[in-house]
């Protein structure tokens, strides 16, 4: 793996996603108005990760399907597919982040939270984890209109079911809304669910990377004598 | 399908729609799978698909810079060699415009300078003129004697029946089977 290969992937990606001027606003519009629509009801914390979930893991998803006929190119000239992923990880991950942090400020002051530095590493958690999904979504279902109906329906089924339901527990927004319900007393678990949501986390990276691979990997001829 | 190119030789493939042209360079460069047979190179491998796999909101200078460092270019490497061959095709490098906004023409141009940023010794073209104008279109196939004496194998995909002259061999791909079943070919 090659480090320089890594950087100028996200900074391709980084430049791709700053000329979207409409995406970019609505990347931070998305989970800004789940927020404020429920923002007097108890449930406004999570509305507002489930908001946040849409917009990073759809940002994550078109990052990968915008590229998937140059990908197969890219390896052609010498990139590794796993330098593909990690270079758009790169750069989303940090964004995610930056998106995540701002909008755990406001939510920290107009919610007040108990434990608003736990209602950050939600939010942070959030983030990463719908880079990871929506990488992942990208990968195994790499069209628009299938990819994109997958991501609405498990992160629209995060948000219906109960935080206890079993159905709740397999899906990957667990641990991160856990965290952020956690954030809200003086007592709610937190190393449980940092856990969960790194293992599920790993876990889907590591399908996304073997379905990349699958995908665009190419054939190595032998050279001649 | 048994093909072999030698250093030097520009080969025009040509055939009917869907008799495989496009497939078999695919193979060759290793994007899909062979059901069977094998493929063998003399090294770097420079494809041109047919249509351009581009980033609609990056620029020239941006491709070049990505696919430069796949091809363990640095930055200024890349950018220096890839405006060479662009301005060779009449690429015009003083906009910095976005890929979503070229013509289908200028893109195409982008298209086949990347396949030659790193002077690959193997250069597989489908269909690389498609858009270009007239004096484009011919410049192309002068390159393609230029390729030629530079000691690679060039292998242009093209229906252009007045150009086949402009090739030291032509390859003609039959029809796909079941297209010259139904014609009584079989």
């Amino acid at each position: 793996m090659n480090p320089v290969r890594l950087l100028i992937m996200a900074e391709m990606h980084g430049r791709d996603l700053t000329r979207r001027h409409a995406a970019l606003c609505l990347l931070v519009a998305l989970p800004l108005s789940f927020y404020l629509v429920s923002a007097n009801n108890a449930n406004a914390v999570a509305a507002g990760g489930v908001g946040m979930a849409f917009s990073v893991s759809g940002a994550a998803l078109f990052s990968v399907l915008s590229s998937r006929h140059v990908d197969q190119r890219l390896v052609l000239t010498g990139y590794q597919p796993i330098e593909l992923l990690l270079g758009r990880l790169l750069f989303l991950g940090p964004l995610g982040l930056v998106i995540g942090g701002g909008f755990s400020t406001l939510m920290a002051l107009r919610s007040g939270p108990d434990r608003p530095w736990v209602m950050a590493l939600g939010v942070s958690a959030v983030a990463l984890q719908s880079v990871a999904f929506g990488l992942a979504v990208g990968a195994i279902v790499p069209l628009e209109l299938e990819g994109t109906l997958v991501l609405i329906g498990v992160i629209g089924v995060q948000l219906a079911v109960q935080q206890r339901s079993e159905v709740s527990k397999v899906l990957p927004f667990y641990g991160p809304r856990r965290l952020l319900n956690s954030s809200l007393t003086m007592h709610g678990p937190i190393a449980g669910p940092l856990f969960q949501t790194a293992l599920y986390g790993i876990g889907m990276l590591l399908v996304t990377r073997i379905f990349i691979s699958r995908r665009i990997d190419i054939e190595r001829h032998d050279l001649l004598e | 399908m048994d093909l072999s190119v030698d250093a030097g030789e520009v080969v025009a493939l040509t055939g009917e729609n869907g008799a495989g042209k496009t497939t078999l360079l695919r193979i060759c460069a290793g994007i899909i799978r062979a059901d069977s047979g094998s493929v063998r190179v003399a090294g770097k491998i420079g494809y041109c698909p047919q249509v351009p796999g581009l980033f609609e909101l990056l620029t020239a200078d941006d491709h070049l810079v990505l696919f430069g460092r796949g091809s363990g270019l640095n930055r200024d490497d890349a950018l220096r060699r890839g405006h060479a061959t662009l301005a060779e095709f009449g690429f015009p490098l003083h906009e910095r415009t976005l890929v979503r906004d070229l013509s289908g023409g200028t893109r195409q141009k982008l298209n086949l300078a990347l396949a030659l940023l790193a002077d690959p010794c193997v250069l597989l073209l489908d269909e690389p003129y498609q858009g270009f104008d007239r004096g484009t279109y011919v410049n192309f196939w002068d390159h393609c004697q230029k390729w030629r004496s530079e000691g690679k194998s060039v292998v242009v995909v093209t229906h252009m029946l007045a150009e086949f002259g402009r090739a030291d061999r032509v390859v003609e791909l039959a029809p796909h089977p079941s297209r010259a079943t139904r014609r009584g070919l079989r």
